[in-house]
């Protein structure tokens, strides 16, 4: 702001409209973390539930000092959902990594028809989850177009029940997940990597480095920020996996497929016992809170890099 | 190959010419154009087999007993008017109520989900873009996203019930409001963050409130921006299941919500009443995604990368 316009006068007008801008906002963040929280945390040390005819409020007559949060250290579910939770990440994120890099090192340079296969490549990770659930729910049908492949390819007729097999069934939701957000990291990663200096790369040719040195000695150190945010975008979303998963397969067979969101959810509409529902919840805001502090340094670092 | 590169896509060609002058191996060049079909084919075969079965009369959804099908050999219409409510012949079921209403749901409660995230997210970007006003609200809104919604919606699900918003469009559009107002404000922040601020000082100089300035000039000005950040939270919205599935019930059921009951004891699953409902939601979003291609890297990554 120019100095003619740092009198006090506008400098006051802008604090006062500033404060008064972003008050809706505060009073949203506010609305659905503060309150929330502190019922939550009420809730969460009691046996409280919907149908037990009480009113949220009178949760305290169900005091169950803390049987919640030592249920939940001894919930077998719950850990088994959370180990699957881990596996699907740990198989989904760096397979959506490694596809997207791969994709995006094509897009690189200018080629007939980029622009077409790029919007095409796009496509996914823009349909709506709940339908893309549904997508894979027909192709890994027992008599659906997998299996048709497959049987082109073996040369005999091949029905495997993908979705009511628990190892199969897991592989899919899996498959699911990977056809939706590869897009994602191929987007985020071209992005990043048409923005690597090519005066670099031409000079590192030019004193006589092939290809893979020049993608690992300059190309991955310049994207490294880049590459750190899109890691940790898919880190948290994948955590979240629900829509696609349970219109495939619920959760199941059995609790084969069952990850946190889907066990929280079922806890919560079949079981309502929202009382133990809130300890869970809480449980895991903790933890994610911790990973947000850390994921928000990353961000702020990354911002202070042009890209 | 110059100047033909697409305006929106991350491009070398215009930064760095001589990269696109680079020899290129025709071998390296075939290599290319086959991973990337057969990504597209990858991409691809998901999506067209929803559209082949949404246009596939009864007899040709499963295989059962018969060759599978990959595309209609009798095309009919008559899964969309089976779930518009039209008697279709071949099938005996009728549904007790038809997507009308479902898809007015998910539009009203997505269009005005993002009037709600636009409206707080723009006047809180430029409350802190300008004058530095809530300092809080990055970290709080990166925060809300971080949270699973399943790990939160105990207390949402009490008060919504509490104000009479269960089952409601509005009560949905109130908290997709909330659960977008964090890439709304990220988008309109650093697009007011890069917005030059010489005409807004200029108007200054002339006697303008600042309040007029940001309604008179600002706002007009940032016109498209504006449009694609509406755009990209209207598709998130529009993409909602796991809300939907939590508060609504019968009257005001999403699509998403409303696809996944389509089932009938009598016929099982109906693949091409729920193929066609699949592509009525899936349309929208994607043609919108494409539509704001080069602002999507910059939403994703809530404004740490602008490509």
């Amino acid at each position: 702001m120019s100095t003619a316009l740092a009198t006090p006068a506008l400098r006051d007008e802008g604090a006062r409209l500033g404060f008064r801008l972003t008050l809706p906002a505060q009073i949203l963040v506010l609305f659905i973390s503060a309150f929330p929280l502190l019922m939550q945390l009420y809730i969460s040390v009691t046996d409280w539930s919907p149908l037990s005819g009480l009113g949220w409020w009178n949760a305290w007559e169900m005091w169950n000092s803390f049987a919640n949060y030592t249920d939940l250290a001894a919930d077998g579910r719950f850990w088994s959902a959370l180990k699957r939770t881990v596996i699907v990440m740990v198989v989904c994120v760096p397979a959506e990594f490694l596809l997207g890099l791969a994709l995006a090192t094509l897009f690189a340079d200018d080629f007939p028809g980029k622009r077409i296969f790029y919007s095409i490549l796009l496509m996914p990770m823009m349909v709506v989850p709940a339908v893309a659930g549904y997508m894979f729910f027909m192709l890994f049908q027992s008599g659906g177009p997998v299996n048709d492949i497959l049987s082109a390819i073996m040369g005999g007729p091949v029905t495997i029940a993908w979705l009511s097999d628990p190892t199969l069934a897991l592989i899919a939701v899996m498959i699911a997940d990977i056809w939706q957000w590869t897009p994602l990291m191929f987007l985020i990663l071209l992005a990043g990597l048409v923005g690597v200096p090519q005066d670099q790369i031409k000079a590192a040719t030019l004193l006589g480095a092939n290809p893979w040195q020049r993608f690992t000695s300059i190309v991955l150190p310049k994207m490294k920020t880049i590459i750190i945010i899109a890691l940790a975008i898919r880190v948290i979303e994948n955590f979240k996996i629900f829509d696609t998963l349970y219109i495939m397969t619920g959760g199941g067979p059995g609790v084969a497929t069952e990850t946190i969101s889907v066990y929280i959810y079922k806890v919560t509409t079949q079981d309502l016992i929202w009382g133990y529902v809130a300890a869970i919840a809480l449980a895991i805001l903790v933890v994610l809170s911790i990973v947000a502090v850390f994921a928000m340094k990353c961000m702020a670092r990354a911002r202070q890099v042009p890209a | 190959m110059e100047g033909r590169g697409h305006p929106f896509l991350p491009s070398a060609s215009k930064r760095h010419q001589q990269s696109s002058q680079m020899k290129r191996s025709i071998p390296f060049e075939i290599f290319r154009y086959a991973a990337i079909l057969a990504a597209i084919a990858v991409t691809l075969v998901p999506i067209l087999w929803m559209v082949s079965m949404a246009f596939k009369p009864i007899g040709e959804w499963s295989a059962t007993g018969a060759e599978l099908t990959w595309w209609p050999k009798h095309p009919t219409l008559a899964n969309f008017q089976f779930v518009f409510g039209e008697s279709a012949n071949d099938l005996i079921v009728a549904l007790d109520h038809t997507a009308l209403k479902p898809i007015l749901s998910s539009l009203l409660s997505a269009v005005f989900g993002t009037v709600i995230a636009m409206s707080a997210g723009t006047a809180a970007a430029y409350g802190l873009s300008r004058f530095g006003s809530g300092q809080n609200l990055p970290l709080a809104l990166i925060q809300l996203r971080l949270f699973p919604p399943m790990a939160v919606m105990i207390p949402v699900m009490i008060m919504w019930s509490f104000l009479n918003f269960n089952d409601s469009w509005w009560g949905l559009a109130l908290i997709y409001g909330i659960v977008t107002l964090p890439f709304a404000f990220w988008l309109m922040k650093t697009f007011f963050d890069d917005m030059p601020r010489e005409i807004e000082e200029a108007a200054l100089v002339e006697g303008c409130s600042r309040l007029r300035v940001f309604t008179r000039i600002t706002l007009p000005m940032m016109r498209a921006p504006l449009a694609s950040a509406a755009l990209f939270v209207f598709i998130l919205n529009w993409s909602d299941y796991l809300i939907a599935l939590l508060l609504t019930t019968r009257e005001w059921v999403t699509i998403p919500v409303y696809m996944a009951s389509l089932s009938s004891s009598m016929t099982g699953q109906l693949y091409g009443a729920k193929a066609a409902l699949g592509l009525i939601a899936a349309v929208p979003p994607v043609i919108m995604g494409i539509a704001i291609q080069r602002h999507l890297v910059r939403g994703l990554t809530f404004g740490a990368l602008k490509q």
